[in-house]
């Protein structure tokens, strides 16, 4: 496991925030972690990037430490609101950024020029920071947390300040950092964007991990096919997609996405109609009221 | 110690309109200290100021800004960032303090030069002690209260100093020795025990900066 956490505790004087936290991200996983406000949630991302010093467990990033400098110069973290001198301009603090990450020099220009322009801020790159929307400093906070290519990625709230192009952006992001084969843990309240780009989902909760939901399997591909309601037989239905339908639904698990179709049409010529097909995840809402 | 860090923060003093209108009105005035008797009678005091406000930068503000936490998950120890902000604002500084006796000295025709030279090693010296104290100040607070201690310090101190009849021996000696430490009064020429005292303590405290930062919390998102 890349990142590994256990039995990980802090308290603040008499307040214990983390009781006990197990966490395991592998690479090329994508990790979501949501759970209440006052949860913990910034208690224990500030632990695994080594701001806060826990009181007891322990976290190994790639077997070391989290101050470790080569597990530094491989992590990249994007905190919820973008501070930094405002009177800077975003090229300049970009530069900063990534000389610091250990950028070769000759490398920094073409590699800062390239994410401003990937995050769509190209054109504001020579302004001050202190000129930027909040979605502005969000996407340059994402470019200085890549620009150096991690494989430990920390996402506190990305998508906040973000236009829908922005929110879009940021999905790609992860994408790519997940198929480069980084570990990310993102940190947001946004449920249908937690659900949208992560393989797994912790709720934290009484300052332990109460819940895990598996949202995306490695090895296959879990739909949702919605029938008309009458056109079908439940029996055939069943032998074609290995589960009975529910209320109209089935859920149905298949080895590749190329096999969606396939199964759709195996359900067509078996005489039912087919109005939607979906990937099906974990409804995140429901386990959002219930575990909270 | 980090030179991309030494270099960034040199390179924001000198990009900043309110250190280069400062560094102007230095030049100004050293020009027009030229016409006193008293050889560095104004601009040293000038390079006090200048180094208390550029040395509460470091840690503290940044911590409270969230600046910090975004350097501190890149591969650079704790220490070595520290160390590396005050190379950065000290050698601003002393760029401040050779701009300043360069115009005085010329403005008095290069006569003087000993005493000029002098009063600029005696500033320079000056300003790696407040930088140091006021950067181990803010390794352990927040905001610019480091900048608050440094001037509560101060009148404490001469508070304490001017009941020193009435206050124990013991304790009196106490209170002129820690004033004598941290709040050295320049000597007028060249004095080597002056200049290693206040160089050991400016060392003492840059050590005692770094243990309190590299064990200190820096939370985010909750200030």
């Amino acid at each position: 496991m890349t990142i590994q956490v256990r039995g990980l505790r802090k308290a603040f004087k008499a307040h214990e925030v983390l009781r006990g936290v197990e966490l395991d991200i592998a690479p090329g996983e994508v990790v979501g972690l949501i759970g209440p406000n006052g949860a913990g949630k910034t208690t224990l991302m500030s632990c695994l990037l080594g701001f806060l010093h826990p009181d007891g467990g322990s976290i190994t990033i790639d077997g070391r430490a989290t101050d470790d400098l080569d597990v530094r110069r491989r992590t990249g973290f994007v905190p919820e609101r973008m501070n930094f001198g405002r009177s800077e301009t975003g090229r300049a603090f970009l530069r900063y950024m990534a000389r610091l990450a250990g950028v070769p020099r000759a490398e920094v220009d073409a590699r800062a020029n390239a994410m401003l322009e990937r995050l769509g801020i190209a054109a504001a790159a020579d302004k001050r920071l202190s000129q930027y929307s909040r979605g502005m400093l969000q996407r340059i906070g994402m470019c200085q947390a890549l620009i150096h290519q991690p494989d430990f990625i920390f996402l506190d709230e990305p998508t906040s300040g973000l236009d829908p192009n922005g929110v879009l952006l940021v999905r790609d992001l992860i994408a790519e950092q997940k198929a480069r084969g980084a570990a990310v843990l993102l940190n947001s309240h946004q449920l249908a964007e937690v659900e949208k780009v992560c393989d797994r989902v912790l709720f934290l909760g009484g300052g332990v991990i109460s819940h895990r939901e598996t949202l995306r399997h490695a090895d296959r591909v879990v739909v949702a096919v919605t029938l008309l309601d009458g056109s079908f037989d439940a029996e055939r239905v069943a032998r074609i997609a290995g589960a009975a339908p529910r209320e109209n639904v089935v859920i149905a698990t298949v080895e590749h996405e190329s096999d969606i179709a396939r199964l759709v049409k195996e359900l067509v010529e078996g005489g039912a109609g087919v109005i939607d097909v979906r990937r099906h995840t974990a409804d995140l809402e429901s386990i959002f009221r219930g575990a909270a | 110690m980090s030179g991309v860090v030494i270099t960034e923060t040199v390179r924001r003093h000198f990009t900043s309109v309110g250190f280069l209108s400062f560094l102007a009105l230095l030049a100004i005035v050293s020009v027009g200290f030229a016409q006193f008797d008293r050889p560095a009678a104004g601009w040293p005091s000038l390079i006090v100021l200048l180094a208390i406000v550029t040395g509460a930068g470091p840690i503290g503000p940044e911590l409270s800004s969230g600046t910090l936490q975004l350097i501190l998950v890149k591969p650079l120890s704790r220490s070595a960032y520290l160390l590396s902000r005050v190379a950065g604002v000290v050698l601003a500084v002393w760029t401040a303090a050779a701009v300043a006796a360069a115009c005085e000295l010329l403005g008095r025709k290069l006569e003087t030069a000993p005493e000029i030279g002098a009063a600029l090693l005696n500033s320079m010296i000056e300003v790696v002690l407040i930088v140091s104290l006021l950067t181990f100040l803010g390794s352990v607070t927040r905001a610019y209260y480091n900048v608050a201690i440094y001037f509560g310090a101060q009148i404490v101190l001469a508070l304490l100093a001017g009941f020193g009849r009435k206050l124990p021996p013991l304790v009196a000696r106490a209170v002129t020795a820690v004033d004598h430490n941290l709040f050295p009064e320049t000597p007028p020429r060249l004095d080597p025990d002056w200049l290693l005292l206040v160089a050991c303590n400016a060392a003492v405290a840059l050590v005692l900066a770094c243990l309190a930062f590299r064990r200190r919390e820096v939370p985010y998102g909750a200030e």
